[in-house]
Formats: structure tokens, C-alpha cells, sequence
């Protein structure tokens, strides 16, 4: 950490400490910061930007919410509509669909970096590899052939665009590649695989059905999408196997999550488990939790670390809550957060 | 309703008696309007007259003269951007703005944008507080706006040019013509607005980003008296407006979104003694266009077709008793690119009586019922009576059923619309009280209304679909004040109005957002010979954005103030200027959550009649 950022942290009064040690310029010092350990919720809020709020849950059970706005008083507000958060080395990077940009912070200390409002229309989902921001964008939503990624250098914080002809919601990184799910309100119906090397698309896996949510475990992506969960084998790039999912949950299965063995999935309010080489989907829900929302519920889930995490969206118009469950389904705690809660961030 | 329920509101009437209200109510001219019920129907409820002076002296928005006029409250997303009123606590959905008689309110969105009409082309607005479904259908629920063009059937020809400018590139052009001689009376009016709205933010870095728009319109009525119990008259009224959205952050998207109305109707009078008969077609078309980025030509839009025939026969046997049938047809036709073509029908019969006993005491009652096949349609009725116990004080009693129908975009939109929605109702009851000593007119009002089948958009996932789910109740009072008196060469009139507003989720018992408990506006005016000065203030109470009412993100409470001279130059012709300075005391406010209004701005004018 450079002398500027040091006496920026300090002129902004904040009541983190900050590491100035010589001894940084090596990167191996364990990072400091009150966000070190726990769990990021983004509040999507709604139009007003009073509404879209990042909380923090630590591992120590204590919540803290509205984060950004108390840790970076004068800052650029965050935008609303969160859409999501993603992390590389020591930064977050948070989008906002409203304010059509990404906000960079320290992930540790959450302190503001910088903001990057250049070639981006609409953007979702981010990730991060070898010192580049991928960020997927609708630009026009009803469009999926001028759908794009936002290459942004982590240097400079410039960016630039790569057309991606096709519906882009989710990227998540693995082994250097990048994987994209074409599919958003039923159109769309593949992955793309994105070689972030060559800058260029290398590979199409067509699914027959529309890809909700993704996690890649052990070289497979597991995928579930309308009707279907899908299996692609990273080494080939092709479906490795396919399971049609009970007509029951053809449209409301989503949110698939992977944590020790066992894949994870939600229904309306229920949440489904299964072990993660099963060929047979469940019915029993392994939980099912009481919504006061009557359409925001399980807006946001989560499974990590021994915990199951759901987010129920309220009337997005107030504060609303979260929940955790033990793997057994067990509830543990609710905390209120902010409004709209969409999304979990695990700091770890 | 429990009693207590009942009882606040008139408790409250006298908590506030001696607080500053308005009205500038007017005798109503006895000229002729096309919204005769307007007149006929409307004794046992409040109805405040804005005529042309005021009209003149407030910016040409219906925005602008409604709020600091009235009780409405106006949530609008900065200057000039989409403004929606609620009247006594009720949603934008449930006001209704009737222009020459007919409900305008939008078949896409049910409300109308109080920014996309300009009050010049009128030569009156009204304001009809509480239930009015029976005569002027969905919406009329908080009440309704009337937008009324007079004509005069005296041998006269006038013209009447305005221009205005002011801070931020605001620029305002207004003619008015009019002809008429006993058998033909015509009026058109032009009217133009445009500014770059780029206000710099109060007390704070940044500036208005893309609020720039501009809006044409055109008025035109002829009358024409074919015979001496038989005329026809022709209203019309174009709007075309292209407002860009302004932005929060710099960052955003920019977008923008074109206007075009058009609304025409064609009226054949018969005045055969005690039959009044009125035969109306009208033909209404509304139009949108959204640019969701200006980058680009694409856009989506919506657009419907309304035509109306409605009949209308007035049997007035003598002054005292009145009764009038009206029997309306309309077809609605919506088309656009994200709601399903669909082609709607209503059939509608409504009776409507007024009888005065005596000379003190009256009563009117209305019945309405639709036939529909897209709703189930209740059957709606008003009953109300006047009694004067005194010279200087009367008592009015009004209870009626009233509905808001659902709107296209409700029922047919694409993905979302739900065809099963049923109409909000509302069940309400005032009471009002109007003293008048002198050159004082003061008048509370108390009401309580019962709301059910809200409709709210709630998300289903990713996708968002209207349901009929909230109830709500609402009551509050209504208090008008209203002095003018001329001594000599000099002239003063003040008006003021408060409302106190209670409007709450009946499952939760909260306050809805965006409804302030308190609003007041007051004006004074002064002339002596031919200058005059005048001054405008609004109090806006706090209001609460989170339905859960968590008062840490409470809007705050505002006060702001317009002050202006006029000296008129001429003679036998009148050739005023005029100057503004608006926000005087530099306010840093807003009404919705962060859309900054502008601070101290100017505006001149100058406005020139011939005769």
C-alpha cells in the first residue's frame, strides 16, 4: 500500500486500522481489516439509493449493516440495484444495475478505491483472473446477440469490450477459463467457455434448457436450468450427463450450490439436498422455511462452510432478513439486513 | 370503522380552525362547459376553482399550479420529470383527470403525469375533492382534476401572447385566439416549453444530467349554435412532449421518453326546455415511446385507442330538481411492444339526482354501474346533502363507492400481467364544513375512506406481477382559507390550504410511503393600480420511503416560497411583465429520495391581450 492510500485512509477518519509497514510491498502479510472474516449480503434495494446497502455477518456471529456508507462518508453512493459482488486478490468489486457501474473497495477494510463506469451497459455477474475484471453485460435486455463482456485492466482500471453474441448472466473463473451461463428469463440455453488468453470464445456447450445457476466442483459444472440438471466435463467441454428434473420443480429449481460432497438446490421456499453424484433428484426438502414475502422468497442462497444461508427479499420496500440453517436444517439465527438481500459473499 | 375512527377526523377539523387554509374558489360564470355535472353534481363536496390569473402566475405544469394551490401532494423525480399526485393519501391511480368531461386518465398506467399537461391551454381548473366514480369512473377516488375550456357566445375577438424566460434555458411560449359572436365561438390555443433543466445541486457537488425537454401543445374548442335550441362544439387537445430522465449518478444509462396525446370529442347540445340532451363522441389516443438509451433509435411503446360515446339527458322540471341520465359506451384498443393487442369494452348507465327542499337544505344521489367482461364491476353510488344552518355556515354530508379499474398494463402485460385482477374499491364518507363571512371563505373537511384490492407490483422472482393485495384506510382533514378584499386602488387576496393526511396498511398499520401527515400552501397577492406583487409558499411534512416506516430514511419536511411583480403597461389592452424568483429562500429539497430539486432560479415574463 502505497503512502497516498495511507493518508487517504487516514484523512477519511476511518476507524480501521490500516497497515502501512514497510513490509507490504512483499504481500504476504495477512490482511487486516474488520471484514477479514465473515460474510457479505448484498441489499439490491429499489430505486432509491437509500435502499441498496452491502451488510456484514462475521464469522463471529455480529452483523453490521450499511457497511460502504459508514466506512466511506463523501464517497460516490454505490448505485442501486446491486447485482453483484466478486472478489480478486484484495479487492471487491461491486455492480450496480441502476448506476451502471462497479465500485472497487478493499475487501478487507472496505475502504472506496475506485469506480469504473466505462464500457459497461447493464452489467450482472463478475469475475477475476490473472489481473483482469470480467463483467457480462444485457446491454439491450430484450437482445442477447449485443450481449458483452467488460475487460477491465486492475491496473489503471481501464477497460474494453468483447462481444459475446449471445445471453450472458453468470461467470465464475476456473483453471484460468471462464465460464458464462447464456440464459436469462428462459432465453438462452448454453454455457460459454471464454479463454481470457486469447481474449476470444472457445467453446459453446448447448444444453437444451435454460441455465439458472452453476458451481464447477472436481472438472465438472454442474448446471441447473428449466427442467434440467447438467453435468459438463471441463477436460472435454462436453454434457457428461443430464437429469430431467420432476415436473414439480421444471420452473421454480433454483440456486444451486455445492458444499462437501453434496449439491443443494431451492424450490419456492424448500431447499433440496443431494449428493453430488446422485442420479435421482429429491422431493422431500431437506428444509422449509416461513416467508412473510409473498414473492421475494429465498431471493438469495447460500451453502458454505457448514452453513446453509437464505435471504428472503421482503416487500422491497423495508429492511428485510436472512437466515442461517445448519446442514442438518436446523435453523440457527436471523439477522435483518437491508432491503432486497440477494446475494451472499463468503470473505474467506 | 370503529367510532374512534370516525370521530378524529372531525376532532382534527377543530384542532385546526385556526390554522392559515385556502380555497380560491370562485363563483362559477355561468359560461358554457362541456362538464356539466361538474356544476349540477357537485354542491355537496368541495370543489375549488383555479381560474386564469392563477393559472398565470404559477409555472404552466399542472404540477407546479396544483401544488401550490392545493392539498394535493406531488412526488416528482426533479423538475419537470414524471410527477404523481396523491390526493387524501390515495395512489397516483386514484385521481382522476377529467378534461372537458372526460376521464384522460392513461389506459396503460391509470394515472396521469401531471407534467405532460400544460394548464395555459385551459381557461379553468378545478379541483373535486373526494368519491366521483359515479359520474366520472375509474380513478376518482381522492378526487379529480377538471380541465375545462369555457366558451362565450358574445361578440368579442381577442388574442393573448405570452413569452416567458428563466434560469436553466427555461423558455415558455404561449397564443391564445379567440373568436365569437352570438351563434360561433372558437378558441385556439399554442403553447411551448422547453428547458435544459441542468440545475447545479444545492450545497453539494453535481448537476441535473440529462433533464432536458421540451413539450408542444395545441387547445382548440368551436361552438357553433345551429339553431336556437340545437349547437354542436368541437374540443381538441394535442400534446407532444420529449422529456430525457434525469440521472442520480453520472454513470447511468441515459434515457428518455416521448409523450403523444391526442384527445378530440365532438358534442351535440339540444336545449329543449326542461331536456337538457347531449349526444358525445370522442375519440382519445395515447402514445409512449421509451428510449431505454438515447445511444441507440430502438425503443419500446404503448399505445391505446379509446373511443367514447356517451349520451346524456338533464331533466330539470324546475330550478329546484334536477335528474340526469347518462348512458356511455367505450372501447378501449391497446397495442404495444410489451402488452398483448387486446381490444376492451364498457358499458356504463348512471343516474344522477340533485333536489333542493327549501331554500336552506338539498340533496343529490348517483347511482353507476359498468358492464364489462375483462372485471368484476361493483355497483358504485354517491348520496349527499347541504344544509345551511346559518347565513355564514353550511354543512355538507357525502358518502359514496368508487372504484380504480385495472389498467392494461396490469392485465395484458408482457411477461407479468395478470388478467384475473379485480378493480380497487373504496367505500368513504366526509363531511364539510363552509363558513363564509364576508369577503372570508373557510372551509374544513373531514373524511375517512376504506380501501380494498390494491393493486401493487410485486416481484415473482425475476418477473413482476400486479395483485389485488393491500387494504388501506385513510382519513384527515382538509381546511381552505380564502380573503380578498379591494379598497381603493388596492387589492389584496390571500388563500392558504392544509391538509392533515393518515393513510395506513391495514395488515401492518404503517403509513404508506410517499404520504406526508401535514401539507400547507398559502398565497398572497397585493396590487395597487397596475402593480402587483405576490408571494407563494408550500410546506411539504416529512414522508417515509420504507413501508416498515423506519424514519432513518424519512424524507424531510420542506419548506419552500415563489416570489413575484407585475407591472402592467397598458391601457384599454393589458401588457404585463412580470418577473419570479422561485425557491426564494434557496431550499435544499427533494421530494423523492434523491432527486435534488433546483435551488434560487428566475423567470421572466411578459404577457400581452388585445382586445
Amino acid at each position: 500500500m502505497n503512502l497516498k492510500k495511507c493518508l487517504l485512509a487516514l484523512v477519511a477518519g476511518s476507524v480501521f486500522f490500516v497497515s502501512c509497514s514497510s513490509d507490504d510491498d512483499n504481500n504476504s502479510a495477512e490482511p487486516t481489516g474488520a471484514y477479514k472474516d465473515g460474510t457479505f449480503i448484498l441489499n439490491e434495494g429499489n430505486s432509491a439509493p437509500s435502499t441498496a446497502s452491502i451488510t456484514f455477518l462475521g464469522d463471529n456471529g455480529n452483523v453490521e449493516n450499511d457497511i460502504y456508507t459508514s466506512v466511506n462518508p463523501g464517497k460516490p453512493g454505490l448505485g442501486t440495484y446491486l447485482q453483484d459482488l466478486f472478489f480478486g486478490d484484495d479487492k471487491a468489486f461491486i455492480i450496480s444495475g441502476s448506476a451502471n457501474k462497479v465500485t472497487v473497495v478493499n475487501r478487507y477494510t472496505f475502504e472506496y478505491i475506485a469506480t469504473i463506469d466505462t464500457n459497461l451497459e447493464n452489467p450482472r455477474f463478475g469475475a477475476v483472473v490473472n489481473g483482469k475484471a470480467y463483467i457480462t453485460n444485457y446491454a439491450d435486455y430484450r437482445v442477447g446477440t449485443d450481449d458483452f463482456l467488460t475487460v477491465i485492466n486492475l491496473t489503471d482500471y481501464s477497460t474494453s469490450k468483447v462481444a459475446l453474441n449471445n445471453w450472458s448472466e453468470k461467470i465464475i473463473e476456473e483453471n484460468g477459463k471462464l465460464y458464462i451461463s447464456n440464459g436469462y428469463y428462459g432465453d438462452g440455453t448454453s454455457i460459454t467457455v471464454f479463454n481470457p488468453s486469447t481474449n476470444a470464445t472457445e467453446s459453446v456447450i448447448e444444453l437444451g434448457a435454460s441455465p439458472e445457476s452453476f458451481e464447477e466442483e472436481d472438472g465438472i459444472l454442474y448446471v441447473l436450468g428449466s427442467g434440467k440438471l447438467s453435468r459438463i466435463n471441463l477436460a472435454t467441454n462436453q454434457v457428461s450427463g443430464s437429469i430431467t428434473l420432476p415436473e414439480a420443480f421444471t420452473y421454480s429449481a433454483q440456486n444451486l450450490s455445492i458444499e462437501d460432497n453434496k449439491l443443494y438446490f431451492t424450490s419456492s421456499t424448500s431447499v433440496y439436498s443431494m449428493p453430488l453424484n446422485s442420479v435421482t433428484i429429491p422431493t422431500t426438502p431437506l428444509l422449509t422455511y416461513t416467508s412473510t414475502s409473498q414473492y421475494g422468497a429465498m431471493y438469495g442462497f447460500s451453502v458454505n462452510d457448514g452453513k446453509i444461508y437464505i435471504a428472503d427479499g421482503g416487500d422491497f420496500s423495508s429492511d428485510s432478513k436472512i437466515y442461517t440453517y445448519s446442514l442438518t436444517g436446523t435453523l440457527l439465527n436471523s439477522y435483518t439486513v437491508g432491503v432486497g438481500p440477494n446475494g451472499f459473499y463468503f470473505n474467506d | 370503522m370503529t367510532l374512534k375512527q370516525f370521530i378524529l377526523p372531525i376532532m382534527l377539523m377543530l384542532c385546526h380552525t385556526l390554522l392559515a387554509q385556502q380555497d380560491t374558489i370562485m363563483q362559477l360564470k355561468e359560461v358554457v362547459i362541456s362538464d356539466t355535472q361538474l356544476r349540477n353534481f357537485s354542491a355537496t363536496q368541495s370543489v375549488q376553482r383555479l381560474n386564469d390569473s392563477v393559472i398565470n402566475t404559477n409555472a404552466s405544469s399542472l404540477t407546479s399550479l396544483l401544488n401550490y394551490n392545493t392539498v394535493i401532494y406531488f412526488k416528482e423525480n426533479g423538475l419537470g420529470m414524471v410527477s404523481s399526485p396523491s390526493f387524501r393519501g390515495t395512489t397516483a391511480q386514484q385521481t382522476a383527470v377529467i378534461w372537458n368531461g372526460i376521464n384522460i386518465n392513461s389506459q396503460l398506467l391509470g394515472q396521469t403525469d401531471f407534467n405532460t399537461l400544460n394548464t395555459r391551454d385551459f381557461d379553468a381548473v378545478s379541483v373535486r375533492a373526494g368519491g366521483g366514480s359515479v359520474i366520472y369512473g375509474s380513478s376518482a377516488i381522492g378526487g379529480s382534476i377538471h380541465l375545462n375550456s369555457e366558451l362565450d357566445y358574445a361578440d368579442a375577438f381577442t388574442n393573448e401572447l405570452r413569452i416567458n424566460y428563466g434560469s436553466f434555458s427555461t423558455q415558455g411560449l404561449h397564443y391564445k385566439t379567440a373568436i365569437s359572436t352570438d351563434k360561433f365561438s372558437a378558441s385556439v390555443s399554442v403553447t411551448r416549453n422547453s428547458s435544459d433543466n441542468d440545475y447545479d445541486y444545492i450545497g453539494q457537488e453535481g448537476k441535473n444530467i440529462n433533464g432536458q425537454y421540451y413539450n408542444n401543445s395545441i387547445n382548440a374548442v368551436a361552438g357553433y349554435k345551429f339553431s336556437s335550441k340545437n349547437r354542436l362544439v368541437l374540443y381538441s387537445y394535442l400534446f407532444d412532449g420529449e422529456r430525457h430522465f434525469s440521472l442520480i449518478f453520472p454513470s447511468e444509462i441515459r434515457t428518455k421518453y416521448r409523450d403523444s396525446n391526442m384527445r378530440n370529442m365532438l358534442e351535440w347540445v339540444g336545449d329543449y326546455g326542461k331536456f337538457t340532451s347531449k349526444l358525445k363522441a370522442a375519440f382519445l389516443q395515447e402514445e409512449y415511446r421509451y428510449f431505454a438509451n438515447i445511444a441507440y433509435q430502438e425503443f419500446t411503446f404503448g399505445r391505446v385507442q379509446s373511443i367514447i360515446g356517451k349520451y346524456d339527458l338533464l331533466f330539470k322540471p324546475n330550478e329546484k330538481f334536477k335528474i340526469n341520465t347518462v348512458l356511455d359506451f367505450t372501447q378501449n384498443k391497446g397495442n404495444g411492444s410489451d402488452i398483448i393487442n387486446k381490444t376492451r369494452h364498457i358499458g356504463a348507465a348512471s343516474l344522477l339526482i340533485s333536489h333542493e327542499l327549501g331554500s336552506r337544505f338539498m340533496y343529490e344521489a348517483g347511482l353507476r354501474k359498468e358492464i364489462t367482461n375483462n372485471y368484476e364491476s361493483p355497483v358504485l353510488f354517491s348520496l349527499g346533502t347541504k344544509y345551511q344552518f346559518a347565513p355564514f355556515y353550511t354543512l355538507k354530508l357525502n358518502t359514496s363507492k368508487n372504484f380504480r379499474i385495472p389498467t392494461f398494463n396490469d392485465l395484458y402485460w408482457q411477461e407479468g400481467g395478470n388478467a384475473e385482477l379485480k378493480p380497487e374499491s373504496s367505500w368513504q364518507v366526509e363531511m364539510g364544513n363552509v363558513f363564509t363571512v364576508k369577503d372570508v371563505m373557510f372551509s374544513v373537511t373531514g373524511y375517512y375512506i376504506k380501501i380494498k384490492d390494491m393493486l401493487r407490483w410485486v416481484p415473482t422472482g425475476g418477473l413482476w406481477r400486479p395483485i389485488n393485495t393491500d387494504r388501506v384506510e385513510t382519513y384527515g382533514a382538509e381546511a381552505l382559507f380564502s380573503y380578498s378584499k379591494t379598497l381603493g386602488v388596492h387589492a389584496v387576496s390571500l388563500n392558504a390550504t392544509y391538509g392533515y393526511t393518515v393513510s395506513k396498511n391495514e395488515t401492518t398499520g404503517n403509513q404508506l410511503i410517499y404520504v406526508p401527515y401535514h401539507k400547507a400552501t398559502a398565497s398572497l397577492s397585493y396590487s395597487i393600480k397596475k402593480f402587483s406583487a405576490y408571494y407563494q409558499f408550500l410546506y411539504n411534512g416529512e414522508v417515509f420511503t420504507r413501508s416498515d416506516n423506519n424514519s432513518r430514511y424519512n424524507i424531510d419536511a420542506y419548506t419552500t416560497g415563489n416570489a413575484g411583480v407585475e407591472y402592467n403597461f397598458g391601457n384599454a389592452n393589458s401588457y404585463k411583465l412580470g418577473a419570479q424568483l422561485l425557491n426564494a429562500w434557496n431550499a435544499d429539497y427533494v421530494s423523492v429520495d434523491s432527486r435534488y430539486m433546483p435551488g434560487r432560479n428566475f423567470n421572466i415574463y411578459i404577457t400581452l391581450k388585445f382586445k
